[in-house]
């Protein structure tokens, strides 16, 4: 348990000095990983961290309950660090207010500030692609006719209960009031009907266009099993091919969309 | 228009598609009216929606025009450079390169969803488009109601 130890003396002494007001962290319960909060330096003996801590805990900074509790140290693996160097280009993370215990399956890296958790991204993670199982799933699905596509979107998003457990899990889904919850005009509808839960399903897809790390965090928590991140990495793989964007990786980078380049593709332009 | 015969509704008549087509204020909307006052004939199916420019133009909206029964949907706006806000079309390039790839993956024929530049000045492109666009989305056949994307009637 050399991680843990080092990780909690780390998060005890940042605690214990006051250069943060809260750490944010896993526990174990039994074989389950659970989110910790923790603001007193005794507590972090329940700090832990193996491989099965997949839950991104990035999407707690943007809550409301939290965003006042700042500066906050936050226990982060690399699709963590990922999406706090996309909050960081949105301008969700102001200057030395996010404090990044980092850490992966070769080790424990410190405390490191966003320039260093970057530089330790662009040598570690920059050269992984997409997940190939997906890409692969992906590629069958497109090999389908339109009707087939439908039939099979259908019978998935026909389990969607809407309750937006993808949304709560995903770091990039902050906004604080989002399209679903705005009624003049209701554009998606709330009815336990089919079309809702198409243009939910779509529409968030789209919002998260170009920042989605492909954490996994949203089909995680969905507990209906809808293979999201076939959706998430689609949109991706478009976002990567079309204008060489790869998201959580430079905290300068402008939006994917949201910026533009003249000399995009226009090949589906008449 | 050879399609116009061998397709056929459910009611088995000649299918006759509903178009949406979703125009900047400034280019392809001047482009449309020129088309009119210039007295070019072309197909009746399109229901023309003025914006004030493709940027203004959500993804939203076309999901709530297949979702109300559209069987295709246009977008169509100045070409690049031409734009009345400068940049609003390369915003909108960027944003349908992503979406439609999406609409398609999710099981909306590519043929239903279409992109063009019109300029004021191109009466007859607009009047060409619609008449190819029709027969497109005619190819097509009428949007499945079953469709994950469509509002299911009342029983």
């Amino acid at each position: 348990m050399e991680i843990a130890t080092k990780l909690r003396a780390d998060a005890a002494a940042l605690l214990g000095d006051g250069r943060v007001k809260l750490v944010i962290g896993y526990a174990a319960r039994g074989a389950r990983r659970v989110p910790v909060f923790i603001s007193e330096a005794p507590k972090v003996e329940v700090l832990m961290w193996d491989a099965t801590c997949r839950q991104n805990l990035a999407a707690y900074l943007s809550k409301p309950d939290l965003k006042t509790l700042r500066p906050v140290a936050i226990v982060a693996s690399p699709p963590v660090m990922r999406s706090l160097v996309v909050l960081a280009s949105e301008a969700q993370i102001e200057d030395g207010s996010v404090v990044i215990l980092g850490l992966d399956e070769s080790g424990y890296h410190g405390i490191l500030d966003l320039g260093k958790t970057v530089e330790l991204l662009n040598a570690v993670c920059k050269g992984q692609g997409l997940d190939r199982e997906i890409l692969g799933r992906l590629e069958q699905i497109r090999g389908m006719s339109p009707q087939e596509r439908a039939a099979f979107w259908a019978s998935e998003f026909a389990k969607c209960t809407r309750c937006y457990a993808c949304r709560a899990a995903c770091p990039a889904c902050y906004c604080a009031r989002c399209i679903v919850e705005k009624n003049v005009p209701q554009w998606i509808s709330t009815a336990a009907a089919a079309h809702g839960n198409f243009a939910w399903n779509i529409i968030r897809a789209f919002h998260v266009a170009g920042r989605c790390t492909s954490c996994g965090a949203c089909q995680a928590a969905c507990p209906q099993g809808i293979p999201l991140m076939l959706l998430n990495v689609g949109v991706t793989e478009s976002v990567e091919t079309e204008f060489g964007i790869r998201a959580g990786f430079d905290p300068d980078a402008k939006p994917a969309i949201g910026s533009y380049s003249l000399e995009d593709k226009e090949d589906f332009i008449r | 228009m050879t399609t116009t015969e061998t397709v056929k509704d459910t009611a088995g008549d000649v299918f006759q598609p509903r178009l949406v087509a979703f125009v900047c204020n400034w280019c392809t909307y001047a482009g449309a009216d020129l088309t009119g006052t210039s007295r070019l004939a072309y197909a009746p199916h399109v229901r023309v929606l003025k914006l004030p420019c493709t940027g203004r133009i959500d993804p939203l909206f076309v999901l709530k025009a297949f979702e109300g029964g559209a069987d295709g949907v246009l977008i169509s706006g100045c070409h690049p450079g031409d734009c009345h806000y400068s940049s609003g079309n390369y915003h909108a390039r960027r944003r349908w390169a992503v979406f439609r790839r999406l609409l398609s993956l999710t099981g909306i024929d590519e043929r239903r969803l279409q992109f063009s530049w019109v300029s004021a000045a191109e009466g007859q492109k607009f009047a060409d488009l619609v008449n190819r666009i029709t027969d497109e989305v005619r190819a097509a056949g009428p949007f499945d109601p079953s469709n994950p994307a469509r509002r299911l009637p009342w029983k």
